[in-house]
C-alpha cells in the first residue's frame, strides 16, 4: 500500500493535482445534483415524497460541503471553488446537470438510482483512501447513501409496475442512461492513473464503471426496462463494458457540457454577482 | 355537544377528537387551519427558488430545510385539520389548487430578489410566531399540539432571516438600499398580516368566543409593532411614512388604519389579486404534472418515500 499523504503543504505537484480532481469529481457532483433535486421541493407529488426529495437534496448538499472543505485544506475559498469559478472548469458528470421536465417524477427517481449505486462503488474504492481525511469522511456519507438508494429503489418497483409510470421510466432510461456513464470518464487520463497510483482511490474508472454496468443492467431489466446499448459483453453475460459508442457527445468530467449547465450556473451565482459579492457566509461550523 | 356547552367549556386544548363537537365549531376550526397550513405550502412556493439563489453553500442548505419545514408544518396542520371531520386532506390541497383555498396576504404576492427573503424570514415569520404562540392555547387540541413543534422550527427561521438581514445590512451600500426599498414595499403588508381591524373581521367573534382564536388582531398587530419596529431600526431600517404609526405615551405603536390599502387586502383575500394568480396557478400546473404519480400510487399505504416524518402525536 502505498504511503500516507499527510500534510496538504508536503504534497508535491503531482499528488496534488490528482487530489484535486478526485476531490473536485466528487464534490462537484453532489453539488449539482443537489442543485437539481431541489427543484422537485414544493413539486413533489405528495407531501411526503416532497419532504424525502427535500432529505436527499439536503444530504448531497452536506456531502458536497464536506469534500468541498477537504478543498480548502488545499487553499482555496468556497468562492473559489463554487461562486466565481469558471462554469467550464467544473468536473461533474453530464447526468447531474440535466434539466428536469415539470411533472417527470420518474427522471428524478431513476437518475437517483443510477447515481446512488455509482455513488456506491466510489465510496466503497475510498474507505482505504491514502489521503486521510478522505477516508474518514467516507462512513458518514455511506449511511446517508444508503437510504437514497432504498429510497429509489421502493419508487422505482412502484412505479415500473403501471403502465404511464412504466413508459416514464423507459423514456428517462433513453435519455439518462449515456449521461450516467460519464460518472466514469476520465478528467484526464494521466490525473487519473495517478489517483489510482498513489491510493487515493483504489479502484479505476474503467473497473467501477464495469461493476456498475453489473449492477444496474439486470436490475433494470429485471422491472421489465429495455437498457440502451447496456456494454455487454457478446460472448459473456456477466461481462460489462463502458465503450466510447455508448457515451453522449459532452463528458461532463472533461469540462464540456450541455447548455443546461450554463443556465444552472448563471442561476445559483445570480444573487453572488447582483450583490456584488467577494465572499460566501457561512453559518455552520467547519466540519471535523 | 350543545354550542352552549362548547362556549362554556373553551379552554386551552379542551377539545379532541374524542368529543362530540357541533358542525358549526367543527366548520369554524377547519377553516382556521386549512388557512394555516395552506398558508404553510404557500410561503414555501414563494420561497423555493431563493434556495438556487441563495450566495453560499450554508445558506442554500438553511433555505432548503427551511423551505422542507414549512412542507412538514402544512402536513401536521392538515392532520390536525382533517381530524375535525369536516374535509379531507385530499380536499383540502385540491381546493388550494384550483384557487378555492385561501391562504396569507403576504404569500399572494411575487418574490423577485434575494433581498426580500428577510421579509419573509424574519417580518413575516416573526409575526406567524406571535401569532401561532397563542395558538398553543387554542381549544382544539390537536391543532395546539401541530403549534409546539411548529413554533420551534419557526424559532429558527426567524433566527435566519435575521442573519440574512443583518448580513445585507451590514454589507455594501448597494445592498443596504436594496433591502430598504424591499422593505418599504414590504411594510404595509407585513402590517396587513394580522388583518383588518377588529370591527372589520368576519369571523373574530365566533372563534374567539369558542376558544380557538386567543387574541384579537389589533392586540396581536400592536404587539408585532411594539417588538419589530425596535428591531428594524436596530438594523438601520427606516420606517417608512405611510403607513402612518403613532407612538403613544407608554412606548408602544399604533398604526393608521387608514393608510393601508384594505381593497387591495380584500381582493387578495379573494384570491383575485392579479400578480399572486401567478403563484395560485403555478402551483396548480406543478399539481397537476405529477397527478399522474399520485394516480399510480393510490391505495398505496406505503407510497411515497416510506420514512416520512409522523405528526408529532
Amino acid at each position: 500500500m502505498t504511503a500516507s499523504l499527510e500534510n496538504p503543504d508536503d504534497l508535491d505537484a503531482r499528488e496534488r493535482d490528482a487530489l484535486e480532481t478526485l476531490l473536485k469529481r466528487l464534490a462537484d457532483d453532489e453539488f449539482v445534483l443537489a442543485e437539481r433535486y431541489t427543484e422537485w421541493q414544493v413539486r413533489a407529488p405528495s407531501l411526503e415524497s416532497d419532504l424525502a426529495l427535500s432529505n436527499n437534496a439536503q444530504d448531497e448538499l452536506g456531502h458536497a460541503r464536506l469534500w468541498y472543505d477537504v478543498l480548502e485544506d488545499l487553499g482555496y475559498e468556497e468562492q473559489d471553488l463554487v461562486y466565481e469559478r469558471d462554469p467550464a472548469d467544473f468536473r461533474h458528470a453530464t447526468l447531474v446537470e440535466l434539466p428536469f421536465e415539470e411533472g417527470d417524477w420518474a427522471d428524478p427517481i431513476l437518475r437517483s438510482y443510477l447515481y446512488d449505486v455509482a455513488e456506491k462503488l466510489r465510496l466503497e474504492a475510498l474507505e482505504e483512501s491514502t489521503y486521510p481525511k478522505i477516508a474518514d469522511r467516507v462512513g458518514k456519507i455511506q449511511s446517508e447513501e444508503e437510504y437514497h438508494l432504498e429510497h429509489a429503489q421502493s419508487w422505482l418497483e412502484r412505479l415500473a409496475d403501471g403502465d404511464e409510470g412504466h413508459e416514464r421510466l423507459q423514456d428517462a432510461l433513453d435519455r439518462l442512461f449515456p449521461h450516467a456513464l460519464t460518472i466514469f470518464e476520465p478528467v484526464n487520463r494521466d490525473v487519473e492513473s495517478d489517483i489510482v497510483d498513489l491510493g487515493l482511490r483504489d479502484a479505476t474508472l474503467e473497473e467501477m464503471g464495469e461493476e456498475w454496468l453489473s449492477n444496474v443492467v439486470p436490475y433494470l431489466e429485471s422491472l421489465d426496462l429495455d437498457v440502451p446499448e447496456s456494454g455487454q459483453m457478446d460472448d459473456d453475460e456477466f461481462e460489462f463494458e463502458v465503450t466510447q459508442e455508448m457515451l453522449p457527445e459532452e463528458r461532463g468530467r472533461d469540462g464540456s457540457h450541455t447548455d443546461a449547465w450554463v443556465d444552472l450556473y448563471d442561476e445559483f451565482t445570480h444573487t453572488y454577482r447582483e450583490l456584488g459579492r467577494s465572499e460566501t457566509t457561512k453559518i455552520m461550523e467547519k466540519p471535523e | 355537544m350543545e354550542l352552549d356547552t362548547v362556549k362554556e367549556r373553551a379552554g386551552p386544548r379542551e377539545f379532541s377528537p374524542a368529543d362530540d363537537l357541533p358542525e358549526e365549531y367543527r366548520k369554524a376550526a377547519t377553516r382556521m387551519i386549512e388557512f394555516h397550513a395552506n398558508s404553510e405550502i404557500m410561503g414555501a412556493y414563494l420561497e423555493r427558488p431563493f434556495i438556487r439563489q441563495a450566495p453560499s453553500i450554508d445558506r442554500k442548505l438553511a433555505c432548503s430545510a427551511k423551505v422542507q419545514d414549512e412542507i412538514g408544518h402544512g402536513q401536521l396542520l392538515y392532520r390536525a385539520a382533517e381530524s375535525l371531520g369536516i374535509k379531507s386532506r385530499e380536499e383540502m390541497l385540491d381546493d388550494l389548487a384550483n384557487g378555492d383555498g385561501k391562504f396569507l396576504n403576504c404569500f399572494h404576492y411575487p418574490m423577485e430578489d434575494w433581498v426580500e427573503t428577510p421579509m419573509i424570514a424574519f417580518f413575516v415569520d416573526g409575526a406567524a410566531m406571535r401569532r401561532q404562540a397563542t395558538l398553543r392555547r387554542t381549544s382544539w387540541e390537536p391543532y395546539a399540539h401541530a403549534m409546539d413543534k411548529v413554533c420551534f422550527e419557526e424559532g429558527f427561521h426567524v433566527k435566519h432571516g435575521e442573519d440574512i438581514l443583518r448580513e445585507l445590512m451590514t454589507g455594501s451600500r448597494k445592498e443596504q438600499q436594496m433591502t430598504q426599498e424591499a422593505f418599504e414595499e414590504w411594510w404595509p403588508r407585513i402590517i396587513q398580516f394580522f388583518g383588518p381591524t377588529d370591527d372589520k373581521s368576519t369571523h373574530h367573534d365566533f372563534a374567539a368566543s369558542v376558544g380557538l382564536k386567543q387574541q384579537s388582531n389589533d392586540a396581536l398587530r400592536n404587539a408585532f409593532l411594539d417588538q419589530y419596529i425596535p428591531k428594524a431600526r436596530k438594523y438601520g431600517l427606516e420606517i417608512p411614512d405611510e403607513p402612518r404609526i403613532r407612538e403613544l405615551d407608554d412606548g408602544t405603536y399604533e398604526v393608521e388604519e387608514g393608510d393601508l390599502d384594505w381593497d387591495e387586502f380584500f381582493t387578495i383575500a379573494k384570491n383575485d389579486y392579479e400578480p399572486g394568480l401567478g403563484q395560485i396557478n403555478g402551483r396548480k400546473a406543478a399539481q397537476e404534472a405529477v397527478q399522474w404519480v399520485r394516480d399510480t400510487i393510490e391505495g398505496d399505504a406505503t407510497a411515497a418515500g416510506g420514512h416520512a416524518p409522523q405528526a408529532a402525536d
